[in-house]
């Protein structure tokens, strides 16, 4: 291991020098941990995902992650990374697909204990019939556990995502989970170029006495307490309190808002915003968007983009005033059910602008021409 | 810890409500305290809403008062009967999901270590039978598997309590209870012999019918897993809820069992032997 | 009504009342802290922190566990300060020792719990109250349950990022910024006579 200098995060972000890597999605991801101070990480294999944390355990071997090792199932490891977190540490994970959903009760239990830890979700699809290729299905499960949900396009908002999302979480009036969702092989397994900051400087540690609720070391206050308390009686006490330790948590999530402006520079990137047509998505899709909206552009029919990058919390007032200027929005998809249209349909005020597609899932790739067709249909 | 967590400031010391006086001036904490003193000093666990005559509230008192050093323990529990009392214990408790108690405990357990180092901070699984033996069973292996340096105690009641009265793996063969309306059809899940072949360092069968053996188990248990590895106390909490029988009976059905099918048992590896006598 | 027109008022606001950074209310910048809602420098924060405190009825300080247990260094002096300006302030001081949901019940005379904090102020008629020393959210828990079952104002002194949910809520709280406080409050107090 080299040594490594703590410096500002934003010093690391945006002021240090980047070298340009050729590397993978899953390359990117050890390369934002090796920058991110984690104190532990703990691993369980499933494609796409495996060789990530295959990565991050050669992390520890080196020096850079003081506890690493491979738990028994998904369900255990995001147990694992609770307590650890509980601990008051810096934690990190990753899984994906049907891993998502074993271990799919801790998600809502780490937003409601307020942990701050950052998982990687290297998404596909979901059985059955049984399958191992790339699929958004699962986030479709995630939007209400109470995470925040980042959803990147390429390998370097893979490793810009995760890097920041420590930061976002660790703020004393968030303090919650952040899933980084990412398109499983399409960015994890394919190479691209990567602007990286040098090797030698990290992120401050983790505080867990700013956190807002106590951290379990038996050092601090209140060392008589419940850190995952039930109120579970009967009586109207419980569960006004109950419903305000829910709110909350939905509050902790808006409050993110301003930090994802400063570290992301905004929930969503539009390109043409003021276009007639507009394509509005995440993850890879947003990049066949961008080949398809220039193939439009070239035959002179009038196309924006939106790229989605912060899913929880979800960018309502935006997307709600890109749509009110727009004569239709179209939804491109790597899922099936389209949970991506549902939300914004959700928020915009004529919904019959929303074109609910193209769709496609199974591993298949995106032709962007299914896209131009939409777009052509839309401009008639 | 350090003493400070326990020390009020002055200008607010006399405004603590009674309970805190007491944790401060005749708590367990920083003093050895066990089973036999109980009377004697504050224990961390006092009201609790158990029903009368509850073995698991019994079980769950004695490992509290047999902790060797409550001011550096943290409990980890899961939701079930168990977790009543425990949510008023005066150490650092928590439950996640129901089941994976010792996944939590593997997690924060390393923490503390690579936190503190030199120190010794216990995390104790303080769960029910089934917590253990049923939804959380592949948990607890694995946790043992991995030689976690964790202690594990069973309040074994025989049944899901909490939930009205059903059938866990740890009920006996053949009862009758709530999702066994025909009776049980197959024996207890031999927690205790698993722990054995399983990495346990340790492993102690016991009812709350000898409660100064529950206190010298849940002792050595959480010593040893200091140093040497896992432990496993399976304590035998009868309910007299479920179980249907009078509340003033408990300790006659665990004595009675103690004769029978739950019969003292103490299982210890030659390592964790010399351990012991080196730090007594 | 838009999000931004949203006040964080007295209650009794209603059944289950949102939480105010859902409704438009943003935590205010270093400096800076936030009055019913809005944004305002720091100062005048505490300005109005004092009027509310001199013209109440029943004022009470809930230090919580951070300042009740001398855990830190600098703990013992925020007591201290903190107890001075109760007393500047001719306010009452009742501890919220833990957060658990106590069993069988709180003695609300003498002290106060995070998930039914309304027991405490309906019981003992407090019309202004003082959180301090109170981890973020449990805080954030009490204060929504306040605003909505009772009609105490509620002020909050944070050390970290402030409280929406408060009536008035100042960030990053430490021991000048508590002299300051009581200061402004002493020399009100004599500003009045």
């Amino acid at each position: 291991m080299i040594e490594q200098t703590v410096v500002d995060p934003r010093h690391l972000f945006f002021d240090a020098p980047k070298e340009t890597e050729f590397i993978t999605g899953s390359e990117a991801v050890r390369e934002a941990i090796r920058r991110a101070n984690v104190d532990m990480a703990i691993s369980y294999p499933i494609t796409p995902q495996s060789e990530s944390m295959h990565l991050v355990g050669d992390l520890f071997a080196e020096g850079y992650i003081k506890e690493y090792f491979r738990g028994e199932n998904e369900f255990a490891v995001m147990s694992s990374v609770a307590g650890a977190a509980m601990g008051g540490v810096r934690v990190f994970t990753a899984t994906g697909g049907p891993g998502t959903l074993r271990a799919f009760e801790n998600f809502s239990t780490w937003a409601g204990a307020r942990l701050p830890i950052v998982c990687a979700f290297m998404t596909r699809g979901v059985n059955s019939p049984l399958t191992i290729q790339p699929d958004t299905i699962e986030m479709a499960s995630m939007l209400d556990t109470g995470i925040m949900m980042l959803h990147a396009e390429t390998a370097q908002d893979l490793h810009d995502m995760i890097l920041r999302a420590f930061m976002i979480a660790e703020k004393t009036d968030v303090h919650i989970p952040v899933g980084v969702f990412v398109d499983g092989f399409f960015v994890t397994h394919t190479r691209d170029k990567v602007d990286i900051a040098p090797k030698n400087i990290k992120l401050p540690p983790y505080n867990p006495y700013s956190a807002p609720v106590p951290v379990m070391d038996m050092e601090n206050v209140p060392f008589r307490q419940m850190r995952d308390p039930f109120v579970m009686k009967s009586n109207f006490i419980s569960y006004a309190a109950h419903a305000s330790w829910q709110q909350e948590v939905l509050a902790a999530a808006e409050r993110s808002r301003k930090y994802i402006d400063q570290y992301l520079g905004g929930l969503i990137e539009t390109e043409n915003q003021d276009a007639e047509i507009m394509l509005v998505t995440s993850g890879t899709a947003v990049s066949q968007s961008r080949e398809a909206m220039a193939m439009a552009r070239a035959e002179g029919l009038n196309v924006g983009l939106v790229k989605i990058k912060s899913i929880r919390p979800f960018p309502e007032e935006e997307i709600k005033k890109i749509a009110r200027n727009a004569k239709a929005v179209i939804v491109p998809e790597f899922n099936r059910v389209g949970w991506l249209a549902r939300e914004i349909k959700s928020v915009v005020e004529d919904t019959t602008k929303v074109v609910a597609g193209p769709r496609v899932f199974g591993g298949m790739t995106m032709p962007p021409e299914l896209i131009l067709d939409e777009i052509r249909r839309c401009s008639v | 810890m350090s003493n400070k967590i326990i020390t009020p400031v002055e200008e607010f010391a006399h405004l603590l409500p009674q309970e805190y006086k007491d944790l401060v001036a005749k708590g367990p904490f920083f003093e050895s305290k066990g089973v036999e003193d109980l009377g004697t000093f504050k224990e961390i666990i006092e009201e609790h809403p158990h029903c009368a005559g509850c073995g698991v509230a019994l079980g769950v008192r004695l490992a509290s008062a047999a902790l060797p050093a409550p001011e550096d323990t943290l409990i980890i529990g899961t939701p079930g009967c168990s977790f009543f009392g425990l949510a008023q214990t005066a150490v650092n408790y928590a439950t996640s999901a129901f089941g994976n108690q010792n996944a939590v405990a593997s997690g924060l357990k390393r923490m503390l270590q690579v936190r503190y180092p030199d120190r010794h901070k216990d995390v104790v699984v303080l769960v029910g039978d089934g917590g253990i033996a049923d939804i959380g069973l592949d948990l607890t292996l694995h946790s043992w598997f991995r030689r976690e340096k964790i202690t594990t105690i069973m309040v074994d009641n025989e049944v899901y309590g909490n939930t009205g009265g059903q059938e866990s793996g740890m009920s006996s063969q053949g009862k009758i209870l709530n999702m066994a309306p025909t009776g049980k059809k197959f024996p207890k899940v031999p927690v205790f012999e698993i722990a054995k072949i399983s990495g346990c360092v340790y492993a102690v069968r016991v009812t709350v019918a000898s409660p100064r053996k529950v206190g010298q188990a849940v002792r050595n248990a959480i010593i040893l897993a200091r140093e040497v590895g896992p432990t496993y106390v399976q304590i035998y909490t009868p309910c007299p809820t479920n179980l249907k029988f009078p509340p003033d009976q408990t300790i006659k059905v665990a004595r009675d069992a103690e004769k029978d099918y739950y019969a003292y048992e103490e299982f210890i590896t030659p390592e964790a032997e010399e351990y012991l006598k080196k730090s007594r | 009504m838009s999000l931004t027109d949203y006040r964080v008022l007295a209650g009794p606001e209603g059944y289950l009342p949102p939480a105010a950074a859902t409704q438009g209310i943003t935590l205010p910048e270093k400096g800076g802290a936030l009055v019913e809602g809005k944004v305002v420098l720091g100062t005048y924060a505490m300005e109005q922190i004092a009027e509310k405190l001199l013209n109440a009825k029943n004022p009470v300080f809930f230090p919580g566990p951070l300042l009740l247990w001398a855990w830190k260094e600098g703990v013992a002096e925020k007591a201290k300060a903190l107890k001075e300006m109760a007393e500047a302030a001719g306010a009452k001081i009742i501890p919220m020792p833990d957060y658990r949901p106590k069993y069988p019940m709180i003695n609300p005379d003498i002290e106060i719990n995070p998930n039914h904090p309304n027991l405490t102020i309906w019981h003992n008629k407090i019309d202004v109250c003082v959180f301090a020393g109170v981890h973020c959210h449990y805080a954030n828990v009490a204060l929504k349950i306040i605003r909505g079952g009772t009609d105490c104002y509620t002020i909050a002194l944070c050390g970290e990022a402030g409280h929406e949910d408060a009536m008035i809520s100042l960030r990053d709280v430490g021991l000048s910024e508590l002299q300051q406080l009581t200061e402004i409050i002493k020399q009100k107090k004599e500003g009045a006579k």
